[in-house]
């Protein structure tokens, strides 16, 4: 009988080790270990035996049963492992299909480079104001000291609706609004949008400006500098060389151009900064006592600085944007790139 | 302005080479915006001597010529003719670049080889006009690059000049910034005037009728004038600065404005009747025919130079035809005037005429040193023209101007610059800008300011002054000490980014769109005429029709960058603009100016792909969009309604935008007018949100809400209603049933046709149980969502399926 079982348990392994499917395996299980199967058949004759062989014979039963049992379920992860891999074999993808999208939208490059400078000068503490696109002359120009027949207001090609009310020039306005409304101190950032009679490759009949200024007892035309060139190592790094140069705005004196380094060229001179290495990106200065007067400040007890900037030119200088219509032309394919 | 380089150092000791020149004059405010060598890169033109000259065996016209460039003997064709063997001639070499980008190459010319060619003046840019080659004087070296052997190696320095620097308008102006800086001394140059001829005043006579607007004429008189071309030196400085050589009489009126920065004006004097001048108004409606061959009308504000019958001169702009210098000029009567810049603006304004003259005159000429350009052009035209100058000058100057003497406190140009200059410092710089300056206390100067200096005027003007010569460079870079604390964003500003952020991230594009459109915008998307958006301003000075009307809808600007993108073939638009429109007020100067957030949808929903949803937007998109941003904003009270739309709607698929009956905007598809206005093919979904009003309407932020911490249960209701009931009424009537355990109600389902009547809908809600403190039991859910399917049917009288 032991014999028979040491056959029996040979054979089941054999038949084991054929089988492939989790089915065959169970149809083996049932075979074997089953209430027919063939160990249990072989058990059914162990009442014959007698009592000395009997324990004998019942614990090789019981190790025949127990080597099955655990070959069973060997072979059972085995097959289940080499199904798995077949699927996962099977389920094989193109990963260098594109993947499904959400429609991404964009701000527009304008809008990143406003946003940018502003959150420069709110750690700085300046706060954002703002003033009427459609101004009237007393702000954007008289207030400014920039009288009728001024040569300086040649520099502003103007849109007019009647005598006295028309496009704002420039940002500054805001200043005059802010002052008159407020006593100093006074440290204010206005971003807006601008207006000059003027459209070809580098000009835009609408553009946009940011306008700065600082007003306090002790404001001096250094401290224009230091905060100047604070902001422009923000903007631009700050290895990025900066001069101020001597010019002349109505509303400010002394006034001064704002230059940095080219960043196309680092100072080389290069097409872009005709060669000059330098790039004009701000006009600025002290706030000329004249328009103190215009607003009731007190010139003598007050000083400050006023500065201004294109961002369509800082836009361009830093996606190298080469002609600014393409800022105006809402092309998408362009827009997308932001 | 522009000047060169060896002008300059006419008037000033300066051995900086060109380029630190270039940065100093910046650095003084006097930007250089170019700067070119003459002759500069033509080292391969240089002196050669013919050797021989042959005729070309191939062609009649042409020489064959052997030529010494001091190295070899070189062969070259030359179609000239006007030399012969011996001379010595302007050579470019294989190599050269000349004027105009023409590079000499080695070359055959019918048949026979030319190693360079012989050049013209007007090759070589020396001159405009030229027949045959240029002969050179035989003393000048063989091999000798030709500019450096002409002496006429130059730089030029164009600079752009702010309008407030007439003083620098001129070669002595900008040398006088140069000596300043540098710490020396102008040369001006002697004016000694070799007067030959008869006294003055038997000769001419000049009277101002309006000295208001001319205070000072002053006139000199040259006789025996022969005619003829200017010599290279002068005509080439004139090209320099891009001024024609006429003849020798008005070129030296020209060369003197240049070089002093003051405009002279030359008469032939035979033709003044009665041998006088007359400064006077012209007549109202006087015609003038001024020198550039136009006629013009004149007004009473317009300022004539007269003789004892007519006008024969716009003062200060521009001469008449009837006195100009010309063949058979053989006397001048040479003006130089101060003419009142204001009136001068306004005359050249009006009439449209800008000259080298109104340009100065109108920012403020030089009152007290007009005479010296006076004596330099009357001597100058003397030697050039071999005239005689009359003794003495014509000078009528009825009140004379006082220099303005300005105070200025060392303690205030301290505090304004943030520099710590000293007393002395500051006394030098104003001494080296040629003031009188005398210290009356210590710190406080008086400063006596020269007439040329028309921009100083105060003290913050003596301020920069000081601060600018000193060098921007050496002002320090500190950070202000401020007494005032930032004022954080506004809540507009901050909510502002917050929309667009959020319209960004339901994947829209922002665009910048013009915010001037044309006149006919309002029209193509269906507003009437009466509309108030239908009469927005008007521009007095448009770029074009086009862009000549401020925008009061944000409309028609998105629909027009939707056909131009759509033309590109970019056919799913998402686009969003939050700008300013502008609406007239009655009775205001300055219109209204509300924020909109506005966006426009088509095309698909999804990006195109293989795997992409192929569905197209619809109006739920947009109002998805419009929900989610008034959410963010968290805005009270929101509710649609279809009543008063937009005409530009389609009146079936849009609905405004409201808080409580507050109208915050509107939402839908356009109008399929609209749509064929502008030849779109897809339908168009468009969002416009009046900024203010939203946050106008914000609901005070509740407090945080604790989620429940046990499961909710779900219970679905499958109903048929009329199909004309909003399902917004059902949602409401769910609502309206007080139970604190309802947490909320969804549509999850909407059908209609198939086997549904036609006049009803069918449609699913889901409403959600739940408690805080437990779990509730399945007969306390069903209790509930009893109430629920008994409000419905008892409000609203629907079947449930």
């Amino acid at each position: 009988m032991k014999e028979q079982l040491e056959a029996l348990l040979q054979e089941a392994l054999a038949e084991l080790a054929q089988a492939s499917t989790e089915e065959g395996l169970q149809e083996l299980r049932v075979k074997y270990l089953g209430k027919k199967g063939a160990v249990t058949g072989v058990m059914k004759g162990l009442g014959a035996l007698s009592p000395e062989e009997r324990p004998l014979v019942g614990q090789v039963v019981n190790t025949v049963k127990a080597k099955l049992e655990e070959t069973l379920d060997a072979r059972g992860a085995e097959i289940r492992a080499a199904v798995k891999a077949q699927r996962l074999a099977a389920e094989k993808i193109d990963v260098t299909l594109p993947g499904r999208k959400r429609p991404l939208g964009s701000k527009h490059p304008i809008t990143l480079v406003t946003e940018e400078i502003c959150s420069i000068f709110a750690a700085l503490g300046f706060a954002v104001a703002e003033g009427p696109e459609v101004e009237l002359d007393f702000y954007n120009f008289e207030a400014l000291n920039l009288p009728k027949d001024h040569p300086a207001r040649d520099m502003q090609d103007t849109f007019y609706f009647g005598e006295s009310v028309l496009l704002r020039t420039h940002t500054s306005p805001v200043q005059i609004r802010t002052m008159l409304k407020q006593p100093p101190p006074v440290r204010i950032i206005a971003p807006g949008t601008v207006y000059r009679c003027d459209s070809d490759a580098t000009h835009s009949p609408m553009f946009h400006q940011i306008e700065g200024l600082m007003v306090d007892k002790g404001i001096t035309f250094a401290d224009l500098k230091g905060i100047l060139t604070l902001f422009i190592s923000q903007l631009f790094g700050k290895d990025i060389g900066v001069r101020l140069r001597p010019s002349f705005f109505p509303f400010t004196e002394p006034s001064a151009e704002v230059d940095i380094a080219c960043v196309i060229c680092r100072g080389k001179g290069c097409r872009v900064c005709k060669e000059t290495g330098w790039l004009e990106i701000l006009g600025s200065g002290m706030v000329d006592p004249e328009v103190y007067r215009h607003v009731g400040y007190d010139s003598e007890q007050y000083t400050g600085f006023a500065f201004g900037m294109g961002i369509e030119r800082i836009a361009m200088l830093k996606y190298g944007i080469a002609d600014m219509r393409l800022l105006f032309e809402n092309d998408l394919r362009f827009l997308k790139q932001f | 302005m522009i000047v060169t380089y060896n002008w300059l150092k006419e008037f000033v000791d300066c051995d900086l080479p060109p380029a630190e020149l270039s940065h100093l004059l910046t650095m003084l405010g006097l930007e250089v915006e170019r700067m070119e060598e003459v002759g500069g890169g033509m080292d391969d033109v240089v002196v050669a001597q013919v050797v021989e000259k042959n005729q070309h065996p191939n062609a009649d016209k042409l020489s064959l010529c052997k030529v010494d460039n001091g190295k070899e003997i070189l062969d070259v064709v030359c179609g000239a003719q006007n030399f012969k063997a011996g001379d010595k001639v302007a050579l470019a070499q294989i190599g050269a670049t000349l004027p105009g980008d023409f590079k000499i190459k080695r070359s055959k010319i019918r048949g026979e080889e030319s190693c360079g060619m012989l050049c013209s003046e007007k090759e070589l840019a020396l001159s405009t006009e030229s027949s045959g080659i240029m002969i050179l004087p035989e003393e000048f070296q063989v091999g000798t690059p030709l500019f450096d052997a002409l002496g006429t190696k130059d730089v030029i320095f164009e600079i752009g000049l702010t309008p407030n620097r007439a003083d620098c308008l001129s070669v002595v102006g900008i040398a006088r910034e140069v000596a300043a800086k540098l710490g020396k001394k102008v040369h001006y140059p002697g004016l000694e005037v070799n007067e030959t001829g008869a006294p003055i005043a038997d000769i001419a006579s000049v009277e101002i009728l309006a000295p208001e607007l001319c205070p000072r004429y002053t006139a000199r008189h040259i006789t025996g004038c022969t005619l003829a071309d200017s010599p290279a030196w002068l005509a080439n400085r004139l090209m320099a600065a891009g001024i024609r050589a006429i003849n020798n009489i008005v070129d030296v009126t020209n060369y003197v404005l240049l070089e002093y920065g003051h405009p002279l004006h030359a008469f032939d004097f035979k033709l003044l009747a009665g041998g006088k001048i007359v400064v006077a108004a012209a007549g109202d409606g006087e015609k003038f025919g001024t020198l550039d061959g136009q006629e013009r009308e004149l007004t009473a504000t317009d300022l004539t130079i007269r003789d004892g019958e007519k006008a024969v001169a716009l003062a200060g702009i521009m001469g008449g035809g009837n006195s100009e210098i010309g063949e058979g000029t053989t006397e001048v009567l040479l003006e130089s005037a101060y003419f009142n810049p204001s009136a001068i603006r306004k005359t050249s304004k009006r009439l449209g005429i800008h000259t080298e003259s109104s340009h100065r005159f109108e920012r403020g000429a030089d009152i007290a040193g007009l005479t010296r350009a006076l004596d330099r052009a009357a001597q100058l035209i003397a030697e050039l023209s071999g005239g005689k100058v009359a003794k003495g000058v014509i000078d009528v100057y009825p009140a004379p101007v006082e220099p303005r003497v300005i105070s200025a406190r060392l303690s205030r140009i301290n505090a304004v610059s943030g520099l710590e200059l000293s007393a002395d410092e500051v006394e030098d710089i104003f001494r080296r800008l040629e003031f009188d300056v005398a210290q009356t206390a210590p710190g406080v100067f008086q400063v006596k300011v020269p007439l040329f200096r028309v921009d100083l005027e105060r003290e913050i003007d003596l301020v920069e002054e000081v601060v600018r010569l000193n060098g921007f460079d050496k002002v320090p870079a500190t950070l202000p000490q401020a007494s005032v604390f930032s004022d954080l964003p506004s809540d507009a500003q901050r909510l502002a980014a917050r929309v667009k952020d959020l319209l960004v991230a339901h994947g829209l594009n922002e665009v910048i769109n013009y915010s001037f459109v044309a006149p006919s915008s309002c029209e193509k998307i269906l507003l009437p005429g009466e509309d108030l958006r239908s009469n927005g301003m008007v521009l007095l000075n448009p770029i074009s029709d086009e862009l000549s009307v401020m925008r009061t809808t944000m409309l028609p600007g998105l629909l027009d960058t939707a056909v131009k993108n759509i033309s590109f073939r970019t056919l799913n638009l998402r686009i969003f603009e939050m700008r300013r429109i502008y609406l007239p007020v009655e009775g205001e100067d300055l219109p209204q100016e509300p924020l909109y957030v506005s966006a426009l949808l088509t095309g698909r929903r999804d990006p195109e792909g293989w795997n992409q949803g192929k569905d197209e937007i619809d109006f739920f998109d947009v109002k998805g969009i419009a929900e989610n941003l008034l959410s963010e904003l968290n805005v009270g009270g929101v509710n649609f309604s279809t009543e008063e739309l937009d005409p530009y709607y389609h009146p079936g698929k849009a609905c405004r935008i409201l808080s409580g009956r507050k109208v915050l905007g509107s939402l839908g598809e356009l109008h399929p007018t609209v749509q064929e206005n502008y030849g779109i093919a897809t339908p168009l979904y468009y969002l416009e949100l009046n900024f203010e009003a939203l946050l106008a309407c914000r609901k005070k932020q509740g407090a945080a809400q604790v989620p429940s911490r046990f499961p909710s249960t779900f219970r679905d209701i499958a109903m048929l209603l009329p199909r004309e009931l909003p399902v917004a009424d059902v949602i409401s009537c769910v609502n309206g049933v007080k139970a604190p355990e309802l947490e909320g109600v969804e549509i999850f389902d909407l059908y209609m046709g198939g086997n549904i009547a036609s006049h009803e809908k069918s449609v699913a809600i889901r409403v959600r149980y739940g408690s805080k403190e437990r779990t509730l039991t399945d007969d306390e859910v069903t209790r509930l969502h009893q109430r629920v399917i008994d409000a419905l049917q008892k409000k609203l009288n629907v079947s449930f399926r």
